[in-house]
């Protein structure tokens, strides 16, 4: 059985590539052939247009370098012990490290800002002391290639991110062409600049992170829904898995309209559709979270552009759709003009058969933005009879209960 | 976070620099050469250490004899004792090595030297010939230590064989199967041990080890194995160090890691069934030993092959002179006083590593 197929690629000298992939995709098959541990049956691999294979162990080692997924060392060897083993490619048989050599090590050590640990037994560093260790001896090889296998994976997240800065470090001061296998595709994206993606033994997608990272490549490679969207914190990309349990038909369940607007909108939205229930949501701009949460699950809503006012137009749009609903609920939202009509449709439509049901987890005076104009609106939605809840649990237990007793014609 | 995920570690050592490695490993030579001339004057006939001294350097720097030594004691010297102590040394040294070796390739400190079957093959072969009274013999050898050597041989490449898949030779795999076949032919030594009669005595006594057989012709015969093994794997010390980290991180070391095992497990396996031949299964001596140096020094087996050797040489000699006077004049097997002394050890070593 084959592990790997039809791969056919090169990677540009100096640069910073990421390996993607589902778990048993060959991501580290592939490493370990360029590696030189496992010899592909067929086919053949180039560093610097010479034969891999052909190659001796020796000289690889003094071009190619690598950092394992399991970096564990039993022996109490010291650090410096470590890092000196890169050393032993360049070594003749009964050489000891020269002078030159162990400036080498030491500012490896230095790189990796470990040289504090220089006379420490490895065994017992913590897991991302360790890892630092092993990064420096590959460093000590003094490689153009630095081949990383999953090298985040044992660690915690603040050492994930300061290892991948450390990577990219290199990559950018000492022109280490670095290709990492790597689970976290959240991570990889905020650090790397081209990506491999395997699926199935065969290379799904190679390119820039754009190309790579689609919903359609990362939905037929892992098999599961995801958005993409950019981070606001770095502007990269960042993948979202949507739960399962969110595309599933949603059959006869309660239709709930909700006012949209602000990250209250999106837990309640959240919280209802994982539920089950049927949802629409209140008029919200493209960039809203809500609208992107209405947009990801496909859930009906009403569409305003950027930056406009609610006119008589998409007022009509959302009462109709609020129409078509059981129950509506207004999250604790703040009010200001640009949404009040919002509000003032909450009150248009409270008819008997509508229950509106206002969640108030800060107090309303804290949230009115129009000078007590959203203060008369809410007055009289009170006045009609709806209904005050203070949080998403009583709004589920409210909805569970209204279910359970449903009256025929729903 | 340091998670101590294998119970394997030992705490590191207090010599450090290479010269401070090497002031130690001349203290040892040292050691060696002063319990050389103390485990000769020592026995049921005690003799004077300038006596001693005397008829070795008669017999080394040609000088003429003094009429005040004895023939007796010179008899007692050049072919009881010194042979005794030369072959003493060399099984320490031999077993030493070969469990640094073991450790260092199985990745596990408590590899022995007859971790994969060379003791209980070694036994087989021996016990046949002690309980069928095999009569043969060979350049001066026995037909006992030469059926010992071959069935210390002969387990290592039935091991081998049985853990060979394809070109790889899974450590894992060699370790497993070493038990395994161990425990089989150790089977079968009960049944002869069973089977001993009047023998019996003389199988247990060579089961338990000891130097009392020692003579000139098994020293000349081990020279050459403890060299060669020696010489073999202290020449690949540096990519013994990289094996310790796993045969991959060897491997992008730029080291021919599938090559070395086998280069490793042949030579030490020839150092162990060269010394089991003579003297029968001495314990301890190849677990603790290379632990004792780690705990001094680290485990660069640049300084832990050397340093095992000649730590292993001066302890086996101690014990044996430990072994021949306890109880003067009857003697002990050697294997009782190093188990006596290096299991409480070994215990020590283990508690302090928790600590």
């Amino acid at each position: 059985m084959t592990a790997l197929e039809g791969l056919h690629f090169s990677i540009k000298k100096g640069a910073l590539v990421a390996l993607i992939g589902p778990n048993g995709a060959g991501k580290s098959t592939l490493l370990r052939c360029i590696s030189r541990v496992l010899k592909p049956t067929l086919g053949t691999l180039y560093l610097d247009n010479r034969d891999l294979q052909k190659m001796p162990l020796q000289e690889v080692a003094r071009s190619l370098a690598v950092v394992p997924q399991d970096t564990a060392v039993d022996f109490d060897f010291s650090v410096e012990e470590i890092v000196s083993m890169g050393r032993y490619p360049y070594l003749g048989r009964f050489q000891r490290e020269s002078q030159q050599d162990r400036e080498i090590v030491r500012r490896a050590m230095e790189t990796t800002g470990i040289a504090y640990l220089a006379q420490k037994p490895v065994t017992n560093l913590s897991g991302g002391e360790r890892q630092r260790v092993i990064i420096a001896r590959a460093l000590a090889q003094e490689p153009d290639l630095l081949l990383l296998d999953e090298p985040t994976a044992n660690l915690d997240i603040n050492f994930q991110v300061e290892f991948l800065e450390l990577a990219r470090k290199l990559n950018r001061e000492k022109g280490i062409t670095v290709i990492a296998a790597i689970h976290d595709l959240n991570l990889a994206s905020q650090f790397f600049e081209y990506f491999i993606l395997l699926a199935e033994k065969k290379i799904l997608s190679i390119g820039k992170p754009e190309e790579v990272l689609t919903p359609e490549n990362i939905n037929k490679a892992y098999r599961a829904p995801v958005v993409i969207q950019r981070n606001p914190l770095h502007g990269k990309l960042s993948i979202t898995v949507l739960k399962r349990s969110y595309l599933e038909e949603k059959g006869q369940r309660l239709k709930v309209h909700v006012i949209g607007g602000g990250e209250e909108s999106v837990s309640i939205l959240a919280a209802l559709f994982d539920a089950g229930f049927q949802l629409s949501v209140g008029p919200v701009t493209r960039e809203d979270s809500s609208h992107q949460f209405a947009s990801c699950y496909r859930l009906p809503v009403v569409t305003l552009p950027p930056f406009s006012p609610i006119n008589d137009h998409f007022h009509r749009q959302h009462l109709a759709l609020m129409e078509k609903a059981h129950i509506v609920v207004v999250p604790s939202i703040p009010f200001g003009l640009g949404n009040l009509r919002n509000l003032e449709a909450v009150e248009e439509m409270l008819l008997s058969r509508l229950t509106g049901v206002i969640l108030e987890e800060t107090p309303f005076g804290e949230r009115d933005y129009c000078g007590g104009k959203a203060r008369a609106v809410y007055e009289k939605i009170k006045e009609k009879g709806a209904l005050f809840l203070p949080d998403s649990e009583a709004l589920l237990s409210y909805l569970h209960d209204r279910e359970k007793n449903k009256k025929p014609g729903w | 976070m340091p998670q101590d995920k294998s119970a394997s570690k030992i705490s590191r050592g207090i010599l450090t620099t290479d010269w401070q490695k090497r002031a130690c490993l001349l203290v040892l030579l040292l050691m060696l050469l002063v319990s050389f001339i103390y485990s000769i004057s020592f026995g049921a006939v005690s003799l004077d250490k300038r006596e001693i001294f005397y008829i070795i350097l008669e017999k080394i720097a040609g000088l003429s004899p003094d009429t005040a030594i004895t023939e007796t004691t010179r008899e007692i010297v050049l072919n009881i004792r010194l042979p005794r102590v030369f072959l003493a040394a060399l099984v320490g040294a031999s077993l030493s090595v070969a469990g640094a070796t073991f450790q260092g390739l199985f990745r596990n400190p408590l590899a022995d030297p007859y971790i994969i079957g060379v003791s209980s093959g070694a036994a087989l072969g021996a016990t046949f010939a002690i309980v069928s009274g095999l009569s043969m013999g060979f350049a001066g050898f026995g037909a006992v230590p030469i059926l010992a050597f071959a069935g210390g041989l002969a387990t290592i490449m039935l091991v081998y064989q049985l853990s060979r898949q394809g070109d790889f030779v899974p450590v894992m795999t060699l370790l497993l199967a070493g038990i395994a076949v161990s425990a089989f032919l150790t089977a079968l030594v009960s049944l002869f041990i069973y089977f001993a009669g009047e023998r019996l005595h003389q199988v247990v006594f060579w089961i338990m080890g000891g130097l009392g057989g020692a003579r000139w012709s098994y020293v000349r015969v081990m020279i050459p194995y403890v060299l060669a093994g020696y010489g073999v794997i202290y020449f690949f010390a540096r990519e013994l160090n990289a094996l310790l980290l796993g045969e991959d991180t060897a491997q992008y070391l730029g080291i021919d890691a599938e090559k070395l095992k086998k280069i490793f497990l042949a030579a030490a396996s020839l150092l162990v069934s060269a010394a089991v031949s003579t003297t029968g299964i001495i314990g301890f001596i190849g677990l603790v030993v290379p632990h004792m140096v780690r705990l001094v020094a680290g485990p660069d087996h640049r300084f832990l092959l050397p340093a095992s050797a000649l730590s292993g040489a001066v302890l086996l000699i101690g014990a044996d002179t430990l072994a021949r006077t306890v109880i003067a004049p009857t003697e002990l097997p050697v294997g009782i006083i190093t188990a006596l002394l290096g299991a409480p050890f070994f215990l020590y070593l283990l508690r302090r590593r928790k600590k």
